[in-house]
């Protein structure tokens, strides 16, 4: 009796720990999310909401001119999830394997690595933007310098090296966010295991492929889910560097993008479209949680018990 | 523990007697008059104008004012956000035609009378239809200014280079650009890395091609459509310029390619005259001399370029009505809109200003004879997708390469058959 007194008390403590985040989580994404849900199934005139409109923003938004913008920006998505798969995330894997190598200095390049993370974005974004400047920026002086000027480029200018760029000043800036997460991977794995496949003689190539990498499918899950949620809501560093339309001619834009613009609208559209912009919103929201959901599931099946 | 208990209630007792007595006199004083205003603008780079003026307004009247600019792209949707969640300025800059029209019809502007703006009664149709409502037809902003568009140029870089009679048609035009390019200086500073300067741009140097106002009321009225060859040869015109912008102009930004013209880099840019004050707070001693964009043919009409560039309204949410309507009646005074004309290069909708300045003063002169509205922005602002949405982005795609003028001539035209009903059907 006295027993489950405890077990009440308790109980009513740990609702009273969660209630601040579950209320934030609740007025700040739940309500929304599903009030935007509900947005999208009605007639707009600005922000004013209309009348009931069933499935008529979902058919606006594949039809001219929002389809091809939504297809458009849905490549990029996906686009920029593979390159940050497979550029960004295996160099974070190959950083943390060089520092749990490291007997010496790792605290140093641990620092050095994850420094860009913990930098305000905006600064990055226009620190990279001066660096990145057609005309005085020092990277096209440096390559005009090298004897060939004829790889200075407009590189956020140009649709064809704008989104390219953009995913690299994302891979300078957020790198050192998977090696954090691989090296605490690394560290978790026994020793016991990487010294017995040495007396057994593997060589460093094959203990990384046969031990290390297995064992680290808990870190990867995190990471892959991470990277895809992170690529399909890519907002800020599009928006600072190419503003809410993709420039240039769409080649940086985004769903996120393209759903800020047509919600908010922007100076050249005069009026915005809250329904199309809600229909694209539940389309994300789908999107990012099916698939989360989906690709977390598959990669813990093939997580290994250490 | 007994004494500071003692105490305790002793000081809560002193505070409830102290506010039974204060609360009634407190009660009971005048309200105090609301003595600051907000005040938003998409102008950044007027910032220091504004809030010179907002002194004297406050030496005048008491009242302070904190003027807010937002980066001119974004201020849209952080005014339409800010006046829906019920907050927002109490006075503001409301952009022209159908730019706001959804803010406006949704009822947060105060609908302004001549009673409250006498100044309005001094304006002409044409001028306050720029800030009046599209489905409600009323007041909701002051027309502050007239904006045209030509081509600027520096007299000095085209002596440089040669030029010894300004360019009347396209052709000679294109003559000109190619011979100071030879010379090694920047032809014209506009580039393409900006979407919505190519598209004024084009409003500079396109009614010559499609035919000015008599093309404007045809597809007004819906007699004539976008794919009209005339109207694919006034995009194309914008491709043209292309070769004489600045090197890798798809990289070069608003404020890089004014900067180029105004630190006399470019001998032509072709764009506003708000472009000026920019120009001059870059280069002080800039000569800008201006002439209407070049005929498309010999023999053909000049046009040049205007429309409302918006208003000032008040917020219907404001506490402070009274103190808002002393703002725009400030806003309407000609000691404001001198000191505008003369620092900021306004052409303003009060007659009884008089503009100084060489180029601004041609560009009005210009307005009775060869003044043509602004097509997208008078015309097609008022549904979506207006045919600014697919131009901007479109023109950067004709500029780079990877579209035709005529496939951008489609898409504006099922833009606009999507919505505006004089054109439904028609392709």
């Amino acid at each position: 009796m006295k027993l489950s007194g405890i077990k009440r008390e308790q109980r009513k403590f740990r609702w009273l720990l969660l209630s601040p985040g579950l209320l934030i989580i609740i007025i700040f994404t739940s309500v929304p999310a599903l009030t935007t849900l509900s947005y999208a199934f009605f007639e707009w005139k600005g922000f004013v909401r209309g009348s009931w409109a069933g499935f008529e923003n979902f058919d606006r938004l594949f039809s001219f001119p929002f389809r091809d913008q939504f297809l458009m920006a849905f490549r990029h998505n996906i686009l920029v999830f593979i390159a940050i798969m497979v550029l960004q995330t295996s160099l974070g894997l190959l950083i943390a394997y060089a520092l749990f190598n490291l007997t010496r200095g790792q605290r140093f390049f641990r620092t050095v690595t994850f420094l860009p993370v913990i930098f305000s974005l905006v600064i990055v974004g226009y620190m990279w933007q001066i660096l990145l400047d057609p005309y005085y920026g020092p990277i096209n002086l440096i390559v005009g310098e090298l004897g060939q000027p004829t790889w200075a480029k407009a590189w956020l200018g140009d649709t064809a090296t704008a989104l390219p760029t953009l995913v690299f000043i994302n891979l300078w800036r957020w790198v050192g966010f998977p090696a954090i997460i691989f090296l605490a991977g690394l560290n978790a794995i026994s020793t016991d295991y990487i010294e017995a496949a040495r007396i057994d003689g593997a060589s460093e190539g094959k203990i990384f492929r046969k031990i290390l990498f297995p064992l680290l499918a808990p870190s990867m899950t995190i990471i892959t889910v991470l990277t895809f949620i992170g690529a399909f809501e890519w907002f800020d560093l599009p928006y600072i560097l190419g503003g809410s339309n993709g420039s240039p001619a769409g080649a940086t834009d985004t769903l996120a993008l393209m759903f800020y613009r047509l919600s908010f609208g922007s100076v050249d559209s005069g009026a915005n479209e809250v329904g199309v912009g809600s229909a694209l919103g539940v389309i994300i929201f789908t999107v990012v949680g099916v698939g989360a959901a989906v690709g977390s599931k598959l990669l813990r099946r093939r997580e290994v018990e250490m | 523990m007994k004494i500071s208990q003692r105490r305790a209630r002793g000081l809560v007792a002193a505070a409830i007697a102290a506010s039974v007595i204060a609360g009634p006199v407190i009660a009971s004083m005048p309200a105090q008059a609301a003595t600051e205003l907000t005040f938003w603008s998409w102008r950044t780079e007027d910032k220091a104008f504004y809030e010179e003026q907002m002194a004297i307004f406050k030496e005048k009247t008491g009242i302070t004012v904190k003027f807010t600019p937002y980066v001119n792209t974004e201020y849209n949707a952080i005014l339409s956000t800010a006046l829906t969640a019920g907050s927002g300025p109490d006075v503001m800059q409301i952009r022209p035609y159908g730019g706001m029209s959804t803010l406006s019809d949704a009822g947060n502007f105060l609908a302004l009378t001549t009673k409250d703006v006498p100044a309005l009664a001094k304006m002409s149709p044409g001028t306050l239809a720029g800030v009046q409502g599209y489905t409600v037809k009323k007041q909701f902003g002051l027309p502050y200014a007239t904006s045209v568009i030509g081509v600027m140029y520096n007299p000095e870089l085209l002596k440089q280079a040669g030029v010894k009679a300004l360019p009347s048609t396209y052709e000679s035009f294109i003559r000109v650009l190619a011979q100071i390019k030879a010379k090694g200086i920047i032809p014209l500073g506009n580039a393409t890395g900006n979407a919505p300067s190519l598209e004024q741009m084009w409003a500079a140097v396109g009614p010559t091609f499609y035919g000015g106002t008599p093309f404007f009321n045809d597809v007004v009225k819906g007699t004539r459509t976008f794919t009209d060859k005339n109207f694919v040869a006034s995009l194309q015109a914008v491709k043209d310029l292309v070769p004489y912008m600045p090197p890798t102009p798809a990289g070069v930004d608003y404020n890089t390619a004014r900067g180029l013209f105004a630190n006399e880099k470019a001998a032509f840019y072709i764009g506003g005259n708000y472009e000026i004050s920019y120009f001059r707070s870059l280069n002080p001693s800039l000569n800008v001399a201006w002439m209407p964009a070049p005929a498309a043919a010999p023999g053909a009409k000049r046009y040049v370029t205007t429309w409302a560039d918006g208003g000032f309204g008040i917020n219907a949410k404001t506490k402070a009505k009274p103190e808002a309507i002393k703002l725009l009646n400030f806003l309407a005074s000609k000691d404001f809109n001198q000191a505008a004309a003369d620092q900021l290069g306004w052409i303003p909708t009060a007659p009884y200003i008089k503009i100084t300045d060489p180029a601004i003063s041609k560009m009005q002169k210009s307005l009775a004879s060869q003044g043509t509205p602004f097509l997208t922005v008078v015309g097609f602002r008022f549904g979506t997708p207006t045919s600014s949405v697919i131009m901007q982005p479109g023109f950067q795609k004709l500029t780079a390469g990877t579209t035709t003028a005529a496939e951008l001539a489609k898409d504006v035209q099922a833009a606009i058959a999507s919505w505006y009903a004089p054109q439904k059907g028609k392709s």
